[in-house]
């Protein structure tokens, strides 16, 4: 989804000469024909992270849209002061746009498995959060963040899942029964999928907008099933699972609804996502014989 | 350049509006007097008060020291008397800190190490668009310990950015104590250079020092640092080099002995 998103970029550039493209030496055999085609456009700020969102900040302050492209760790975590103070504070249209998200980078240990950035983020109100679960969505997701003209970030997963129809900030499966809901995003949304493959009755709903979330919508969606189960990447008292909760007790409606997550960080290593979706039963396998 | 606004009558603003609001940081306020009246003194004052996209920017990012700004900026005419006395106030945008709630106040900081990649990022927009005026920068001398305000120094001097000036306030106390007491940089002036940066040592109480700095900087095509010799709590003899005026507000009878120094200058 990464290399479709900076596709779009690069072709909204040609006809946008607002936007204004930042990496920290981040996205070889990507990066370089912006600076080709936009040389007054495009930065490589180097290894320096808060550098590259204050640049952002200062550029919005000129007028311009930056897109600020790094892996999102070292975007978000790190720069954390940065985006509440230089951006969000200041309304600037600035976009982020991190990869390796969750357990993208599965072998490179704890440092790089991304399972707690955005719901940090999600704890400063002001910036939309968004998470493509298809090449779909991701196709749109620059129009989106260009027409609301403000803070933004962009948690892209590897990947590019097919999903027909997910254009829109929530994607709906329906199952042949109303009983359980598996509510997920990004990569793990296909496993879900796949869950839903083996088991018909079960019913899967698909975020693409993390945050802030349509309440009256995903209610609806609360308020049709029985059983909900929250599948998610990403630790659940600051995720997703923490967002259905807050909607649940707002709502002063009675659920029952758990999370699958995982619980700490780990030093295990993994050589793919496999290894840790499995041992924190975010795999089909693991969904399906927590559902059952 | 002849200055129009007084470091002395700044000064008794800034001790009016700190004792009505039984507000902080005297100390930092006092010292930075001279650099900001010479900073706002490079500038078009019109197109700060029209909020003109090509203004130039004035980045006050050791942000301890707004009600030195906001009383500069009252002597320029960029905010009114009435605005001005609601300092430190409730319901005030006149914040303790810088803030852009604030007309004629670029960016909102108070965290340190912040307000150095936002002007840079200014100052490389308006290379982008090809804006010939300044981008302006306030920092402090406790506050380049922050690593943030090297990586925009590095970056800088490496892509060569024009009209970009940077003031060091060196008023050589940070927040408790003596600023090389916690990290010894002096000469700091040496520290700019060997990143590559064009670096001034100029008497920071000195405001003709202070703007043929800034001068020689927008005529060099480079950018540089102008490292501006300055004592906490200037003017006022109490408050002299004393960390504790950080912290500390004025009581009735220290605004009397403040203000009773300042009439006699």
């Amino acid at each position: 989804m990464r290399a479709k998103i900076i596709e779009i970029l690069f072709e909204k550039m040609k006809e946008d000469d607002k936007i204004f493209f930042l990496t920290a030496d981040m996205g070889i055999n990507m990066v370089e024909k912006f600076e080709e085609h936009f040389s007054n456009r495009f930065l490589n700020v180097g290894i320096a992270e808060q550098n590259l969102i204050g640049i952002s900040a200062g550029l919005a302050n000129m007028g311009f849209k930056p897109f600020a492209y790094t892996i999102s760790n070292f975007a978000i975590t790190r720069c954390l002061e940065q985006i509440r103070n230089d951006i969000v504070i200041h309304k600037y249209p600035v976009t982020i746009m991190g990869t390796s998200t969750g357990f993208d980078n599965a072998p490179l240990g704890p440092t790089h498995h991304i399972i707690d950035e955005w719901g940090t983020l999600r704890g400063i109100p002001g910036i939309d959060i968004y998470c493509p679960c298809s090449i779909q969505y991701a196709s749109n997701i620059l129009d989106n963040v260009i027409k609301n003209n403000s803070p933004a970030y962009i948690r892209i997963p590897k990947g590019q899942p097919n999903i027909k129809k997910s254009e829109k900030d929530l994607y709906f499966s329906k199952g042949t029964e109303n009983e359980k809901i598996l509510i997920s995003y990004g990569p793990i949304g296909m496993n879900c999928l796949e869950v839903q493959k083996i088991n018909t009755k079960i019913n899967v709903l698909l975020l693409n907008k993390l945050h802030p979330l349509n309440s009256d919508q995903i209610l609806n969606y609360i308020n049709k099933f029985k059983k909900i189960w929250v599948v998610e990447d990403h630790f659940p008292q600051n995720g997703i699972f923490n967002s259905i909760c807050e909607i649940i007790a707002k709502n002063r409606i009675v659920k029952d609804v758990k999370s699958i997550a995982p619980s700490d960080y780990t030093l295990k290593v993994g050589n793919s996502p496999n290894y840790f979706w499995s041992k924190y039963s975010l795999d089909v396998e693991g969904i399906i014989s927590l559902i059952a | 350049m002849t200055n129009i606004v007084d470091p002395v009558e700044v000064r008794k603003t800034i001790i009016e509006i700190l004792f009505k609001s039984k507000a902080s940081h005297l100390g930092t306020n006092m010292s930075a007097v001279e650099s900001l009246i010479s900073i706002y003194s490079s500038i078009n004052i019109n197109e700060i008060l029209s909020n003109s996209i090509n203004r130039s920017r004035v980045f006050v990012s050791k942000g301890h020291c707004s009600a030195a700004t906001c009383s500069v900026l009252y002597h320029f005419g960029i905010i009114k008397k009435s605005d001005l006395e609601t300092y430190h106030l409730d319901d005030s945008y006149l914040a303790g800190h810088v803030s852009h709630g604030v007309q004629g106040i670029e960016h909102s900081t108070g965290a340190l190490g912040h307000g150095l990649s936002v002007a840079l990022g200014c100052a490389i927009g308006m290379r982008s668009v090809n804006n010939k005026n300044l981008v302006l920068t306030l920092c402090g001398d406790g506050e380049i310990q922050e690593g943030s305000i090297w990586e925009a120094i590095m970056f800088a001097q490496h892509k060569k950015i024009q009209n970009f000036v940077i003031i060091i306030d060196n008023n050589k106390i940070s927040s408790i104590t003596d600023t090389h007491k916690v990290i010894d940089m002096r000469p700091i002036k040496k520290r700019f250079e060997g990143f590559g940066m064009q670096a001034f040592d100029v008497d920071g109480h000195n405001t003709e020092e202070i703007t043929l700095a800034i001068d020689k900087i927008k005529h060099s095509k480079l950018p540089g640092v102008i490292i501006a010799d300055t004592k906490k709590g200037k003017d006022i003899p109490f408050a002299e080099n004393e960390p504790i005026w950080h912290y500390r507000n004025l009581d009735v009878e220290h605004y009397e002995k403040a203000l009773h120094h300042l009439n006699s200058l």
